[in-house]
């Protein structure tokens, strides 16, 4: 698979905070990168660095085939004005708003594009709804259809799931299997250890100026967890009970 | 009542006045929504304020020609932008702070210079506008930047609607998003130009401001708020100015935005998301009101 995205030696932070050093990955086409850390680690931090709001401090990062002309986004819900006068079928629309004619906005292919997505997230029938009368759920779905509408090769989400129902999650998840099976390359931000991680193939942690990545075995170990400073050791230790009770046989 | 409405449309400068007010509401509502939208509301006053030391440089150099009063206003108004910009970049000051210091100074400044040079124009006209003011070269400014106003935001519109509803995801699709924002505010500080002179440098911008809020207690669309902010700034100017003519005393400033004020009350007062809207009981399966949705969203 062809690599979307490659950091090479990557720092990042602010001049008087360094979050993590020398880190390197490769972001291929068809992966789902999670990235965990404790609060303060820098996980929204390097979704913004992706994104290109922000430098990093030292390394490189390199687009091996261009920088995609459109990278999907969907930031943490609290950054969100709900009450901007606009009915859903147009925020969604803003995920094509760099295609609009200047005159009559979106053509009939948009529009069908725009119902498109809405079908898929689950809530053709809240189109005409004003944004400040949508739960917490049903926005995240609306914000998940301007994503599906960007069409991007590379999508970020951060925290998508931090205030939504377990169906909604379930239904969100459905649509972030679809894109790694479009072959997308999805970089998810989350903040526990949840059943998001079974839709994942990698993993990015982060915590204690120090970056680990690999696949989810490989990083979500008990001593890496306590290393990074996401897990306690007694959190650790209750938590991965079973697998350590399974290698204490193994080795006796 | 109709011979002295009458004997107002006959003369000139009122007819002028009408005209002017009328291209003016048209130019001004659109800023005035997303100044709104945009939660400046606090730095469209404190940018009239700010463009006043220029103005007044202006007219003390050059008198009180329209090309005295644009070059001030927009040296004023550009300089003020940037400084803050500067400010709440590189020091511990955020935006608001350092606007509301810089504005202060450029306010009294501006007095001060306007007083010191012994103007032969009234304070009072300088403050709160005249409609007496009003010549074929103050046309032509208005006109001007209605027209230039009406231009960009054929072009601006969506990108604003984007990045005011979601500014980080603006951010993330564009590579010069500070465009949108310093071409909005070179707008805001072309059109509190044009209003100066119908409504004076501590008026101006409460014909873009309230004519806004009032709408928004009725619209749930763009559109809507577009629409309904240019017939509240339009009915408040007619009105205002009418005011002005029968109280030959009162300045046409605060008539046309004491108008401007009555609207936001009443809207305030009726309109479906005002307290109006709080005080119907919604009926069985109805739509979520927006007060729920607001408790639902503090909860979150």
């Amino acid at each position: 698979m062809a690599a979307v995205l490659e950091l090479r030696n990557l720092s990042l932070g602010y001049p008087d905070l360094t979050l993590f050093k020398h880190l390197s990955l490769d972001m291929k086409a068809g992966t789902t990168l999670a990235v965990l850390g404790a609060n303060g680690s820098g996980k929204s931090t390097f979704v913004k660095m992706l994104l290109g709001l922000m430098d990093p401090l030292a390394g490189r990062l390199h687009w091996p085939s261009g920088r995609p002309g459109e990278i999907g986004y969907l930031a943490q819900l609290t950054e969100f004005d709900r009450r901007f006068p606009i009915r859903v079928r147009d925020l969604v629309a803003m995920g094509a708003w760099r295609g609009f004619d200047l005159w009559s906005g979106l053509g009939r292919g948009g529009r069908n594009r725009v119902a498109a997505a809405l079908e898929e997230a689950g809530i053709p029938d809240l189109a005409d709804r004003s944004l400040h009368t949508l739960s917490g759920g049903q926005l995240q779905r609306a914000l998940f259809a301007r994503v599906i509408l960007q069409d991007a090769p590379l999508i970020l989400l951060d925290e998508p799931f931090a205030a939504v129902d377990q169906s909604t999650e379930a239904h969100l998840l459905s649509i972030i299997k679809r894109w790694r099976e479009e072959n997308r390359a999805v970089v998810l931000v989350v903040h526990d250890l949840s059943s998001v991680l079974d839709h994942c193939s990698h993993a990015l942690l982060l915590g204690n100026g120090a970056a680990t990545h690999g696949s989810v075995a490989e990083v979500l170990t008990p001593d890496l967890l306590v290393a990074h400073g996401y897990l306690s050791q007694s959190q650790a230790s209750w938590m991965f009970r079973g697998s350590i009770e399974q290698k204490g046989q193994a080795h006796a | 009542m109709l011979e002295l409405f009458a004997e107002m449309w006959s003369f000139a400068f009122m007819r002028r006045a009408f005209v002017a007010t009328t291209v003016l509401s048209a130019s001004v509502a659109p800023i005035g929504a997303f100044l709104v939208l945009r939660r400046l509301s606090l730095a469209g006053e404190a940018m009239a304020h700010a463009i006043t030391p220029g103005i007044v440089i202006g007219f003390v150099a050059a008198g009180l020609s329209v090309m005295s009063l644009l070059i001030g206003g927009l040296v004023a108004g550009v300089g003020v932008a940037i400084l803050t910009a500067l400010l709440a970049r590189k020091t511990i000051l955020r935006s608001d702070a350092s606007l509301a210091s810089l504005y202060l100074i450029a306010l009294a400044a501006g007095i001060f210079i306007l007083s010191a040079a012994g103007s032969a124009v009234p304070l009072k006209s300088f403050l709160f506008g005249s409609i007496l003011g009003i010549d074929d070269a103050s046309m032509m400014l208005v006109g001007g930047v209605a027209a230039v106003t009406l231009v960009a935001f054929a072009f601006l519109l969506r990108p604003l609607i984007v990045s005011t509803c979601d500014p980080i995801f603006f951010e993330s699709q564009t590579r010069r998003p500070w465009l949108v924002d310093q071409g909005f505010m070179l707008l805001l500080v072309l059109n509190l130009l044009a209003a100066f002179k119908t409504l004076g440098t501590l008026m101006a911008v409460g014909l873009m401001i309230l004519p806004a809020t009032a709408a928004r207690y009725w619209a749930s669309t763009i559109t809507g708020q577009l629409v309904l902010g240019f017939l509240f700034a339009l009915a408040s100017c007619w009105i205002g100015l009418t005011l002005s003519y029968f109280f030959p005393e009162t300045p046409s400033g605060p008539a046309i935005v004491l108008v401007a004020g009555g609207f936001f009350l009443i809207s305030a007062l009726f309109g479906p998301l005002g307290f109006g809207g709080r005080l119907r009981k919604p009926s069985p399966g109805a739509k979520p009101s927006v007060e729920q949705s607001y408790a639902e969203e503090r909860i979150q």
